[in-house]
């Protein structure tokens, strides 16, 4: 009886969870906003594809978003308001401005540098001294320099 | 039992530690019964590790709730399997998993080089076991796996355990850390040699020839645990994504990236004797990536999904970084002179040139990559405020850079080595970009407007037509010479030059892979709220709810839609995407239900119940030519097989050697 009792409550427990709000989700408006938004439960996924089943940071900023958008908001708006309560880091991406473009452009610059490296590498070794050079001995040239021998010494 | 697990760990660092002395100190003084103590002593820390991880293995499957890894990563209702693998899903277990194929690797090194080599095996042996030495630190001090719960004073145990992660309850999941760590671990074998050829200043590319293998299979494990990774992703996260830029996947990614511009420019090296010193720093520089992934999986220095527990962890890896990097570096820039080039570049237009280009795009890749996942705590250190470096930013990074990438990948084999004349260029060169040009016109002529898409189906175009040219024009050679049919010389021309045909393969697949990754520029997803007759339209697919079910087992509690789906009316097949709910976390899962095609996915997820819990939400996406990602994947994983195998004609490359130094030059150069 009790395990029939716990095995109910563990039902109970499951459709309760499982019967998450997925309903602003329907809407492709709010899926939309929701894949700019980082989801700040610690998934690393974005509003709209966080899985956390309930997430305590994801159901409840879709809801905002549909609020917000119900109420005639726009999409900037929406966004504004949540970098004003989180900050930037509910942002998919680093902002364009100050500090931040160092992350935009660091990775052409380091690219560009590169560039210049390998430039300055293909020079260095294209105005490398004229060098007197000799086929290393490979096993194919060696058995024909080993059959001459041998042919010379048994020459008369 | 916990007992002699912690006793074999603590003996097994004492046993590393002595082996890295012992080696050392044989090769200094020239003592031979030192270093073959050293060799011994690495056998003997082979057993004792996999004595610690038979003894954990078995507290697992056994269900030894006293220990508090195994309360915390296993359960009774977990299959057998899943119990086995709970051995790496936690921090401590996977601690001592990579102790453990470390421990294995330098056993077979060991022993497979017990009669040659003999200069830097020592060397060899004492690199493999200062990491070895350094992980079983991590073992016996920082996470042991062997801890009991207590409470007071006596042993406790709990009835049962908290399970396996039910995300990581899938099978790729089962198999992508062991492949990426045989990945993470392997590496540390070519750098190890590399060191000891530095050190003693061996002449020759005997350290690339006798690590060629152990680099491609690592490569392979590293790429195959990333791959199936992306596999779990997609099958199991239900948002049907692959790769979300998440600075654990990232961690995985770098040394990949820096593994495969060092197996191309070894090729300079083997056979031009050029960019010695970056192969060097090529080598060093994964092995360290590799220590820093594993660093950033377990710091938390990062927020990942993926991430263990933070632990004070964090600050044994740097200081391991530190010191192993400032070590390589002094080692490198002491004997550089050993490190000399011995050939000079005839033309920029030339193989050797596109190699070096490669290797910039994969390392300006590997960079972004980088700097992207730790720009987040350069920000923090610098504004305060901690920001979030997501997908958009590495794609817009990553896809410039992937398309050059591809781009080099059909231009290479269009060089010849040396040198390459305008004539020839142009010759190569037609066919190869009128095949790049007829798809683009017409996906152009189709309204397809995406500037990357249609770049990227051209490159792909260029690529295949170059490799494909590569093996008629070898085969119909052999087939006019022989009488064979194509076919036959095809197979016969790959097994005369593995390496070069089998490369040929790898890119082939690389190709299918960005076919794939250019099919989500057109995915389409809808989300609706459906009860038993609904109907979901998306593109040309209807899909209509036939039933929603509900159920449970020992492990866990479903939910259901069995859902039929249909093309202008033409019947596909009954697809049943689930939702679970695991007891013993109370954590949910996805499962998927996929139709998959060459030319689209139909991958609907079941995302919940309604406000109300009268509808099911039903999430349903169109994934095009994602196929060909895995298509891809088991193209590049034949190709490097195919790579491993021996020539059928041992090919000898003359080398140009230096004899001496002409005009002027001459006295400078001494």
């Amino acid at each position: 009886m009790r395990r029939l009792t716990n095995s109910l409550a563990i039902l109970l427990l499951a459709i309760a969870c499982l019967g998450q709000s997925g309903s602003p989700l329907a809407s492709e408006h709010v899926r939309r906003i929701g894949n700019q938004l980082m989801c700040l439960c610690g998934c690393g996924s974005t509003l709209t594809s966080c899985n956390m089943l309930h997430c305590h940071f994801a159901d409840p900023a879709r809801a905002r978003i549909a609020e917000m958008l119900a109420a005639g908001k726009t999409d900037t708006e929406i966004i504004d308001s949540f970098v004003q309560q989180h900050g930037k880091r509910i942002l998919l991406q680093p902002p364009k401005e100050g500090f931040y473009l160092v992350g935009w452009i660091m990775p052409f610059v380091g690219l560009a540098l590169g560039l210049l490296v390998v430039w300055k590498v293909v020079q260095y070794f294209r105005r490398r001294p004229a060098v007197a050079t000799r086929l290393a001995e490979d096993a194919v040239l060696r058995k024909y320099r080993e059959r001459i021998d041998s042919d010379l010494e048994t020459m008369e | 039992m916990e007992n002699v697990g912690s006793l074999a760990l603590i003996l097994g660092l004492c046993l590393a530690a002595y082996s890295v002395v012992a080696s050392v100190a044989g090769a200094v003084r020239k003592k031979p019964f030192l270093i073959k103590s050293g060799e011994r002593a690495a056998y003997a820390v082979w057993f004792l590790v996999t004595v610690a991880s038979a003894l954990l293995v078995y507290a697992l499957v056994a269900g030894d709730f006293r220990l508090a890894y195994v309360a915390g990563h296993s359960n009774r209702a977990m299959p057998a399997f899943l119990k086995f693998a709970a051995w790496w899903g936690g921090q401590e277990g996977s601690l001592l998993f990579w102790s453990f194929i470390l421990a294995s690797y330098s056993a077979v090194v060991v022993f497979t080089n017990r009669r040659k080599h003999r200069r830097i095996m020592p060397y060899v042996t004492a690199v493999l076991m200062t990491t070895q030495a350094f992980f079983l630190l991590l073992n016996t001090i920082v996470a042991p796996p062997f801890q009991v719960l207590a409470v007071g004073q006596g042993v406790t145990s709990v009835p049962d355990g908290r399970g396996l992660n039910p995300l990581l309850q899938y099978w790729a999941m089962i198999i992508h850390p062991p492949m990426l760590y045989l990945g993470y671990v392997g590496f540390v074998v070519p750098f190890a040699f590399a060191i000891g050829s530095l050190i003693t200043r061996e002449p020759g590319d005997a350290w690339i020839h006798t690590t060629r293998r152990w680099s491609l299979v690592t490569w392979l494990f590293q790429g195959a645990g990333i791959l199936l990774g992306a596999a779990w992703a997609y099958a199991v996260l239900g948002w049907g994504g692959y790769w979300g830029w998440d600075p654990v996947e990232n961690a995985s990614l770098l040394p990949w990236l820096t593994g495969t511009a060092f197996l191309h420019s070894v090729m300079m090296q083997e056979k031009k004797g050029m960019m010695k010193v970056w192969n060097m720093v090529l080598i060093s520089a994964t092995f360290f990536l590799c220590i820093f992934g594993t660093f950033l999986t377990r710091s938390g220095v990062v927020s990942s999904v993926h991430a263990f527990a933070q632990s004070p962890i964090g600050k044994y890896f740097v200081t391991f970084l530190a010191l192993g990097i400032a070590a390589t570096v002094y080692l490198i820039l002491d004997r550089l002179d050993y490190l000399k080039t011995e050939a000079r570049l005839e033309s920029v237009i030339s193989r050797e040139s596109s190699f070096m280009f490669n290797n910039l795009i994969l390392l300006g890749s590997c960079f972004a990559v980088l700097w992207g996942t730790l720009f987040p705590v350069l920000s923090e250190a610098v504004t305060g405020e901690k920001i979030s470096v997501g997908a958009p930013f590495f794609n817009r990074i990553n896809i410039p850079i992937g398309l050059f990438l591809l781009f080099l990948t059909g231009v290479g084999p269009l060089f010849a080595w040396r040198r390459t004349s305008w004539e020839s260029l142009k010759r190569n060169f037609a066919w190869p970009i009128a095949a790049a040009v007829v798809p683009v016109a017409a996906l152009l002529l189709g309204g397809v407007r995406n500037a990357y898409a249609l770049m990227s189906f051209g490159l792909c175009m260029f690529v295949a037509w170059t490799i494909a040219a590569e093996f008629f024009k070898g085969s119909r050679a052999i087939s006019a010479k022989s009488g064979r049919n194509l076919l036959a010389s095809m197979v016969e021309l790959t097994h005369r030059n593995t390496r070069r045909y089998g490369g040929y393969i790898v890119h082939m697949g690389i190709v299918f892979m960005f076919i794939g990754f250019t099919g989500a520029a057109f995915n389409r997803d809808t989300t609706a709220e459906v009860n038993i007759g609904d109907t979901i339209r998306l593109g040309h697919y209807e899909l209509r709810v036939a039933d929603l079910q509900q159920g449970e087992n020992d492990n866990y509690v479903w939910h259901r839609a069995v859902i039929e789906a249909s093309k202008a009316g033409e019947p596909l097949g009954v697809l049943q995407p689930e939702r679970r709910l695991y007891k013993a976390s109370e954590q949910g899962t996805s499962e998927v239900s996929i139709r998959r095609r060459l030319n689209e996915d139909l991958y609907l997820n079941y995302a919940g119940m309604s406000d109300d819990n009268k509808r099911a939400v039903v999430q349903a996406y169109v994934f095009p030519l994602v196929g060909w990602i895995w298509i891809g994947s088991i193209t590049l994983f034949l190709g490097t097989l195919v790579c491993l195998v021996p020539n059928k004609v041992r090919l000898e490359y003359p080398r140009t050697e230096i004899v001496g130094v002409a005009g002027p030059y001459a006295a400078v150069d001494k």
